[in-house]
């Protein structure tokens, strides 16, 4: 077969090379070798996949699937990265849950009050805290959780899932969810919204 | 030799076309409206018939089944005649393709806008429909086998083959992804449960992008291309090479749309991998198809035509670039659920499929209607706006995909989420959304150009139905292989050898990925803890369902500490097992759900919350882009079929006890009082028998089976507490009871608890049983699904100890 040999055909003479009896409805063909360049990336890509298959399914030495692996990998540098951190100040990070002060610079609670619009509480305790059908009224003096600054700080921080309130541990830093505390209980407890949700708690 | 006269069906060709220039217009129109939904939810008007969650499936099936499906028909109608020198092999068949196509289009439409969806994507159809798909499909086929049985030319050309490989691989995927057991006339179970179903699904999603959008219109180029440019086809051998590489190898690629989710890694592994080795074969196709230009690239200047159909295989080669490309893992982990997926495949939808139809249709009218094309110029109008249009489309998507994906995963350096709230991924894509519209627009003001300029061509022509065609008869050959004749050569001239060989080739892949998943037990390891859904939760899933929650909502977690620290545990294959059909989605419009219901998981929204949230969502979410849902609150669930829907299940293994189905309704019904009783007390008065009580069911069981397997397993912790007895002890636990636990129980001593959330603790009853282990258990770990928190989580070891030591040493 000499055109195995054969190079790619010129324009010049390939209607010299039209292949024979190649002729559909008027469409002829060529037989050119394919690109050896795309040969060669689809042998490549077969060698990569027989590697790839290899190291992870035949030659794998390691007990958790290379999956699960990978996971728990990711969740110890995350783990290692936030120790150093708190390590490295432990001042800030050592925060006693149980000793709340409560800020009143109209800064802080300018910043606790954006942040009650920003974590969406008011789509369950109203924009003016008045409550409605999902969360309690926040302006009165009845509590559910307690009205203590512990309190509020803790179930902002840890919620009471079953009731509907959320746990914002994984959404606002300590500092921010003192300041929200604070403008809970020095900006909005006591301001007599209109249309407020009867009291609940104690 | 003898010359045979006979005549080229050209009136079939012309219906075909006619219907995929309507549906064109009709299935972007309806893409416009789904971009508009996405930008501003008020375009879903509170219209049941047109939410998002319906609107898509009809802009999906629509583009798909209708346009691209009538531009491959109308292309392999005229090219199959006039390749094989043949009439169709029969009217009957032509006219029953034609018909039975566009009344599937008409059902498919009516009855996605009404909600009857099987909840697989591309693959939507209720029953009644896709018998009728197999029915006309298989009419197809066998109307052309049938013509190149009849053939006059020796040998089937490279446009053939693809047309036969599409027709093969088509009704075998089609066929094997609908085995569905009907509940009433349009309504079906797959057989196929959770992970099973996931990867017939995705065999069939994936193959039906590759045998219907794809080998169709490699099909469509070999012979529109080499016609429209005058030019000879590049190379013969590339033409083999790639058919059978392509073929072989796409029909393994199907996990790759399901990385990191809940399927054994070997079966991921094969999706990476054959997707990866897809590359070079379907570059064959655009290589072949460019280089067939060779020394007439100076009429692409001139040619709308060969510049759609140019652009139309450039489109092709990057998409199939890019689609290896998201198929590695640590690509897809980033695309996955983005918008990268949907500019992914509106490049191929826009460019490939879309201008390749332009293209065809542009050389194609002006030939059957003997006339010239209208105007040149206006054709040329439409592909700079076609293509400023894709570009519009694209752009954007990609930009949102990164966005929102660098978003979910994004985290501070306190380790915690840095956007924890997932509208905050969304909104930022808003601006994105508006300009794709704008893409979007101009790419169909092209298409409604085209129309213009093609009913200008028609009205200026007239068309020959039956044209006149003369050619020799087929010579007899013999069946063995002639001296000098390579195989391939001589499988061109026997067809039916030449069907055998496809089929085996496509039908491997599917195989040997499939079947495992179906007989090895391991692959899909059992949670014993993981439940069938109760009558109440079962309809509140198949409204789920009905509504294509599963186009905005994922219902899987991937490994992934973004995604876990998120949503809660990642996903697991043995969770899903009485899941027909899965729901893991494509798409994360909205949040991940397979954990909304773990009570104390970081999904949990109450009853009301829900109720509230469907009603309007952006009362409970600001910004929110999800529809009403009104409908759900004022109708009432139909529980008639609720008997039949158990039985079915039963059927296909799901563990219902014997007899069952008789009090399945009953006890929907108890369920649902309990949930309207909850909603009341929160001040909201809704009847028990409504659909969104059944909904909230459904949403409130997602996760909860896993969740209470982790509470199972703590109960095996063997608990051996001894009170305290030593006063200082007791005095420190009364402190902390003051402290955390009067806000639930009262004040200590009280056995009045009239208004508190929790029961007294100084009576002599205790739910959750009163021996010190027992005390110090619902204590540590809490009872989440009744309000109790796990104090442990919350309080140390020693001060768990005392407060309940403190509480024994109050009940003497």
């Amino acid at each position: 077969m000499d055109e195995k040999l054969e190079k790619n055909i010129t324009l010049k003479d390939e209607n010299d090379k039209l292949m024979i009896d190649h002729s559909y409805d008027g469409i002829k063909e060529l037989d050119n070798r394919p690109p050896p360049w795309l040969m060669w990336l689809f042998y490549i890509t077969v060698m990569w996949s027989a590697l790839y298959f290899g190291y992870y399914h035949w030659f794998w030495q390691e007990e958790v699937a290379p999956q699960d692996s990978e996971y728990l990998a990711e969740l110890k540098a995350a783990d290692i990265k936030v120790a150093d951190l708190k390590a490295s100040n432990p001042e800030k990070y050592n925060f006693d849950e149980t000793k709340i002060a409560l800020l009143n610079t109209p800064a802080d609670l300018d910043a606790g009050k954006a942040l009650y619009a920003a974590k969406g509480c008011l789509a369950c305790h109203g924009a003016l805290g008045e409550g409605n059908a999902v969360g309690p009224n926040l302006t009165d003096e009845a509590w559910l959780n307690g009205s203590t600054a512990n309190d509020v700080f803790k179930v902002i921080k840890h919620g009471n899932t079953a009731k509907g309130m959320m746990a914002y541990k994984d959404q606002m830093s300590n500092e921010e969810i003192v300041k929200l505390t604070s403008w809970i209980l020095v900006s909005l407890k006591g301001s007599n919204p209109p249309n407020a949700k009867a009291p609940q708690g104690n | 030799m003898e010359h045979q006269t006979f005549y080229y069906d050209n009136k079939i060709v012309k219906l075909f076309a006619y219907a995929t220039i309507f549906w064109g217009i009709v299935g972007m129109l309806v893409g416009l409206i789904a971009a508009l939904q996405l930008a501003f939810p008020i375009f879903n008007f509170n219209l049941s018939y047109i939410t998002f969650g319906r609107i898509r499936p009809i802009h999906t099936n629509a583009i798909i089944f209708a346009f691209v499906g009538n531009a491959i028909f109308t292309g392999a109608y005229y090219s199959i005649q006039r390749l094989l020198k043949a009439r169709m092999f029969n009217d009957f068949l032509s006219a029953f393709n034609f018909w039975g196509w566009q009344l599937i289009i008409v059902a498919a439409a009516v009855s996605f806008a009404m909600g009857y969806t099987t909840g697989k994507e591309y693959a939507e159809l209720e029953w009644p429909i896709d018998l009728m798909v197999a029915l006309v499909w298989v009419s197809f086929g066998a109307n052309m086998i049938g013509t190149i049985i009849k053939r006059r030319v020796q040998h089937i050309y490279v446009a053939i083959w693809f047309y036969l490989a599409s027709f093969v691989a088509v009704a075998i995927l089609h066929i094997v992804n609908s085995i569905e057991i009907p509940v009433h006339f349009m309504k079906s179970y797959i057989v196929y449960a959770g992970v099973q179903d996931a990867v017939v699904q995705w065999w069939y999603g994936h193959n039906a992008v590759a045998f219907f959008l794809t080998t169709p219109y490699l099909g469509l180029m070999y012979y529109f291309l080499p016609k429209a440019a005058n030019r000879p086809v590049y190379s013969y051998r590339l033409s083999i090479v790639h058919f059978w590489a392509l073929i072989f190898i796409y029909m393994w690629a199907g996990p790759h749309h399901l990385l990191y989710q809940a399927l054994p890694d070997w079966a991921q592994s094969l999706g990476v991998t054959f997707s990866v080795m897809l590359i070079a074969p379907s570059w064959g196709g655009m290589v072949n198809g460019l280089l067939t230009l060779r020394g007439a690239w100076d009429k692409v200047r001139d040619s709308a035509v060969l510049k759609f159909m140019v652009v139309a295989v450039t489109g092709y080669g990057m998409s199939t670039f890019e689609g290896p490309l998201l198929s590695l893992k640590n690509v897809n982990a980033l695309s996955h659920f983005t918008d990268w997926t949907i500019a992914h495949v509106h490049i191929g939808g826009l460019a490939w499929n879309g201008f390749l139809a332009f293209g065809m249709l542009y050389w194609l009218i002006p030939r059957l209607f003997r006339t010239t094309l209208h105007s040149e110029k206006q054709a040329n109008l439409h592909f700079w706006l076609g293509t400023l249009g894709i570009l519009f489309y694209a752009v954007p998507l990609y930009w949102a995909a990164f966005t929102q994906t660098l978003m979910w995963k994004e985290f501070t350096a306190e380790g915690i989420l840095a956007y924890p709230n997932f509208m905050e991924t969304v909104t930022q894509l808003i601006p994105m959304y508006i300009t794709r519209v704008l893409g979007g627009t101009l790419y169909m003001t092209g298409a409604v150009l085209m129309v213009y300029n093609l009913v200008k061509t028609i009205k200026s022509g007239s068309i020959e139905e039956n044209e006149k065609a003369e050619a020799p008869a087929l010579e007899k050959t013999q069946n063995l292989r002639l001296a000098g004749e390579t195989i391939h050569r001589w499988l061109e001239r026997k067809p039916v050898q030449f069907i055998l060989w496809i089929t085996i080739a496509v039908v491997v892949g599917g195989a040997i990925e499939i079947i495992p998943m179906m007989m090895i037990k391991s692959n899909v390891p059992t949670i014993s803890s993981v439940k069938p859904y109760t009558p109440l939760e079962l309809e509140g899933r198949d409204i789920y369902v009905r509504e294509g929650c599963y186009t905005c909502h994922s219902q899987v977690v991937r490994p992934f500490r973004s995604e876990t620290e998120r949503y809660g545990e990642y996903s697991k294959a043995g969770e899903f097992v009485y899941d027909h059909p899965y729901q893991w989605g494509s798409r994360r419009m909205g949040p991940d759900l397979a954990r909304s219901g773990v009570v104390t998981g970081k999904m949990y929204k109450t009853n009301t919350w829900h109720y509230n949230h469907m009603l309007n969502p952006r009362k409970m979410v600001n910004n929110s882009m999800m529809p009403a849902y009104p409908w759900l609150i004022s109708d009432d669930l139909n529980t008639n079929y609720t008997a039949k829907k158990i039985r079915v299940m039963q059927t296909l293994g799901v563990p219902y006890p014997e007899g069952y189905d008789q009090k399945a309704v009953a006890e929907l019904k108890a369920q649902a009082e309990k949930i309207a009783a909850a909603l009341k007390a929160d001040g909201i008065d809704v009847s028990a028998d409504k659909e969104i009580i059944a909904m909230i069911a459904y949403i409130q069981r997602l996760g909860a089976d896993i969740s209470s397997a982790t509470i199972v397993k703590k109960e095996e912790v063997v608990i051996n507490f001894t009170p305290l007895t030593d006063a200082e002890s007791i005095a420190a636990g009364e402190a902390i009871y003051v402290k955390n636990c009067v806000a639930c129980h009262g004040a200590v001593g009280s056995i009045d608890t009239k208004g508190l959330v929790g029961p007294s603790l100084f009576d002599d009853q205790y739910i959750h049983g009163s021996t010190p282990n027992e005390l110090y258990k619902s204590t540590s770990e809490g009872v989440p699904e009744k309000g109790m928190q796990a104090w442990k989580h919350l309080l140390a070891q020693k001060d768990v100890e005392q407060v309940v030591s403190f509480l024994i040493s109050s009940k003497k």
